[in-house]
C-alpha cells in the first residue's frame, strides 16, 4: 500500500465503523459519530500530505491490486485536495447544524464515504473503475439528498436526482461497450494507442460519455434535476454537491473522452458550447429565485459554463493555461459556493430548522439579517461577491486566468466567447447584489426579529472559507502548486 | 444475420422499451423496473462487445459488478417509493412535482 491508496482507503474503512459507533455505541453513540468523522478525515490529511509529496518527488504515483490499477496525477490530486478539504469543513459544520437530526449516523458515514470515493474516482485509470467509482458516488449522494425522508420535496429531489443519474450512468455503459468492442481494452492509455484515425463507434461513444457524465456534472440540458437536489439536501450536503460532486462528474468526463482525442478533436468546441449555454441559463434561471438556495444553485450551473470555457479553450488551443484557469476556477469556486451554501444554512438553521420549520430561505426573510447574525451574513456577502468575481476575491482571480488564456489563442470566435462569459459575469450581480443589499438594511424583517440564536462553532468554517477566499484573491499564487500541474496533466492526458 | 448483429438489434429494443417506459409510466415502482430494464440492454451491449474483441472475461467481470450497483440503485430507487407512499398515500410521480421553477 502507497500512501494515496491509504487516503482513498481511510475514509472508505472509517464510513462502516461510524455508522456502528452510531448504532452500537449507548446511550450516544450518535453524538460520538461527528467526532469519528472528524477524526477520519482528519488523519486523511496525513496520507493526503505524503501522497502529495510522492507526486511531486517521483511523477506519477500507480498502485495495482490483481486486475485493478490506481493512478494518481497532478488532476487526481487537486480533485482529493477539493473534496477532502470541503469535506473536512463540511463534517466539521454539520456537528452543530444536524444536531438535532435523527439518523446521524447515516449521515457521516455516507458523507465521509463519499470523500473516499471522489478520492477513487480521480486515480481510475480505466474505464471500469471510472464507471464504478463514479456509480458509488451517485449512490452515496442519492442518500444524502433525500436525508430529510420526512419531508416530501426531499423525495422528490431524490427521485428526480435518481432517474436522471440513473440514464445518465446506462449511456455511460453504452459507451464503454462501444469503446470495449472497437479497441479490445478500457485501460485509458491503452485505448488512446488502440484507437484509429477516425471512428464512427467510437466517436458515438463520446457522445455517450459526454451525455451520461454531463447528467452529473449538469451540462445544460441534463441539469434539470440540480437545482432541485442542491436546495432540498441538508446544507453541508448542498456545499458538497455543489462544491465537489459536480467538479467530479466533470473530471470523470475529462478523463472518459481524454483517449478519444485523436478521433475527431472538436472535443473542445464541444466543451465551450456547452460552457455557453451553462452559463446564459444558470444566469437567467438564477435571476427568477426567491430562494436562496435555489438560486446559489442554479449559479452552480453558470459556474460550471465558466470552467468547462476554461477547458475547452485548453484542448481547442492545445495549451495548458486555459485548463490552469478551470481548474484554478474549479477550486475557488468549491471555497465560495461551499462558503455561500454553509452560510446561507447558518441562517436557514438560525430562522427556520432550530425553530422545526423546514420551509425554504427566501431573499425577503434575509432582510437586516447582519444586524442579528453579522458573522454569516459577512460570509454571504463574501461568498456570492467572490462568485460574481469581484475583486480582490477568490473568483476574479480565476476567471481572470479563463479570460487571459482565451485572449492568448487570437480566435476571434474565443474571443467573442470570453466576452459573452465577461458579460455573464456582471450579469450575475443582478442575482447577487440584492442578496448583499438585503442582510444589510436597516429595518429586520419579522423572520430575522423571531429567529433563534445561532451555535458559535457554526462561525469557525465560514470564517475559514471567508478568509481563504480573500487570501487567494490577493495572493492567487496560493493555489498555483494544484491547478498549474493539473492543466499540464490534463494536456498530457489529451496526448497533446 | 449474425448473432453479433442480432444482440444490437436486442439491445438498442431492450434500451429503448425502457426509455419508453420511463416516458410513459407514472407509477413509482414502474419507474424503477424501468430503469432496469434500461440497464440489462446495457449489460447485453458490454457482453456482446467483449464477445466481439476477445475481451470476454474483462467484460463479463464488468456486468458483474453493474448488476451489482444497478441492484444497489434499485434498492435506492424502491426505498423512496415506499416512503413516497407512506406521506403522501400514493405512488403517482405526479404527487411528486411541487418543486418548479
Amino acid at each position: 500500500m502507497t500512501a494515496f491508496t491509504w487516503m482513498i482507503a481511510l475514509p472508505l474503512l472509517a464510513a462502516p465503523v461510524i455508522y456502528l459507533i452510531g448504532r452500537l455505541v449507548k446511550p450516544d453513540g450518535e453524538a460520538l459519530t461527528r467526532w469519528a468523522a472528524l477524526i477520519a478525515l482528519g488523519l486523511t490529511w496525513i496520507p493526503f500530505a505524503l501522497a502529495a509529496s510522492d507526486l511531486d518527488a517521483g511523477g506519477v504515483q500507480t498502485y495495482t491490486l490483481g486486475t485493478v490499477s490506481l493512478r494518481l496525477d497532478d488532476l487526481g490530486l487537486l480533485l482529493a485536495a477539493l473534496s477532502l478539504g470541503l469535506g473536512t469543513v463540511v463534517v466539521f459544520y454539520s456537528g452543530p447544524y444536524m444536531a438535532a437530526d435523527a439518523g446521524q449516523e447515516k449521515y457521516y458515514a455516507s458523507l465521509v464515504a463519499m470523500v473516499g470515493i471522489m478520492m477513487g474516482l480521480g486515480c481510475a485509470s480505466d474505464l471500469f473503475n471510472l464507471w464504478v467509482w463514479f456509480e458509488a458516488m451517485a449512490i452515496a449522494s442519492y442518500l444524502l439528498v433525500a436525508f430529510y425522508h420526512e419531508q416530501p420535496t426531499s423525495l422528490e429531489a431524490g427521485v428526480k436526482y435518481l432517474v436522471q443519474s440513473a440514464v445518465g450512468s446506462v449511456f455511460v455503459l453504452l459507451g464503454i461497450a462501444l469503446v470495449l468492442s472497437q479497441t479490445g481494452t478500457l485501460d485509458l492509455t491503452a485505448i488512446r494507442a488502440a484507437a484509429p484515425e477516425s471512428s464512427v463507434p467510437l466517436l458515438a461513444a463520446g457522445g455517450l460519455f459526454l451525455i451520461g457524465f454531463g447528467v452529473k456534472a449538469a451540462l445544460v440540458p441534463m441539469h434539470t434535476w440540480l437545482p432541485d437536489a442542491h436546495s432540498q439536501a441538508p446544507s453541508g450536503i448542498s456545499a458538497m454537491l455543489s462544491g465537489v460532486v459536480i467538479e467530479a462528474g466533470l473530471v470523470a468526463l475529462l478523463r472518459a473522452i481524454s483517449p478519444l482525442a485523436g478521433i475527431g478533436a472538436t472535443w473542445g468546441e464541444l466543451l465551450m458550447v456547452f460552457g455557453a449555454f451553462n452559463m446564459l441559463l444558470g444566469n437567467l434561471m438564477a435571476l427568477r429565485q426567491s430562494q436562496v438556495k435555489r438560486l446559489l444553485a442554479y449559479s452552480s450551473l453558470s459556474h460550471v459554463g465558466y470552467m468547462l470555457l476554461g477547458l475547452g479553450i485548453a484542448l481547442y488551443a492545445q495549451q495548458a493555461a486555459g485548463a490552469e484557469g478551470g481548474f484554478f476556477h474549479m477550486l475557488t469556486h468549491g471555497m465560495m459556493k461551499g462558503l455561500a451554501f454553509l452560510a446561507a444554512g447558518a441562517l436557514l438553521y438560525a430562522l427556520h430548522a432550530s425553530m422545526g420549520d423546514h420551509g425554504p430561505l427566501t431573499i425577503s426573510d434575509l432582510s437586516g439579517a447582519a444586524q442579528k447574525y453579522p458573522w454569516a451574513a459577512l460570509g454571504l456577502s463574501v461568498a456570492v461577491l467572490g462568485l460574481a468575481g469581484l475583486p480582490p476575491l477568490a473568483g476574479f482571480m480565476s476567471k481572470w486566468q479563463i479570460f487571459v488564456a482565451g485572449f492568448e489563442t487570437k480566435n476571434g470566435w474565443i474571443e467573442a466567447l470570453v466576452l459573452f462569459a465577461a458579460l455573464n459575469s456582471v450579469l450575475s450581480l443582478a442575482y447577487y447584489a440584492p442578496l448583499v443589499n438585503a442582510l444589510y438594511r436597516q429595518k429586520p424583517s419579522d423572520t430575522v426579529l423571531a429567529g433563534g440564536p445561532l451555535p458559535a462553532l457554526m462561525n469557525v468554517p465560514l470564517a475559514v472559507l471567508g478568509v481563504a477566499i480573500v487570501a487567494v484573491g490577493v495572493w492567487p499564487n496560493l493555489l498555483n502548486w494544484l491547478s498549474g500541474p493539473a492543466g499540464h496533466a490534463l494536456i498530457a492526458s489529451f496526448g497533446f | 444475420m449474425s448473432t453479433l448483429e442480432i444482440l444490437v438489434v436486442g439491445v438498442i429494443a431492450i434500451v429503448g422499451v425502457g426509455l419508453y417506459g420511463l416516458l410513459i409510466t407514472r407509477n413509482l415502482i414502474k419507474v424503477v423496473v424501468a430503469l432496469q430494464i434500461l440497464v440489462k440492454g446495457a449489460l447485453i451491449a458490454l457482453v456482446a462487445a467483449g464477445d466481439a474483441s476477445g475481451q470476454v472475461g474483462l467484460s463479463q467481470s464488468l456486468a458483474i459488478t453493474v448488476i451489482v450497483a444497478d441492484t444497489v440503485v434499485g434498492v435506492v430507487g424502491l426505498a423512496l417509493a415506499v416512503q413516497t407512499k407512506r406521506l403522501l398515500g400514493t405512488l403517482d410521480v405526479d404527487a411528486l412535482s411541487t418543486l418548479k421553477g
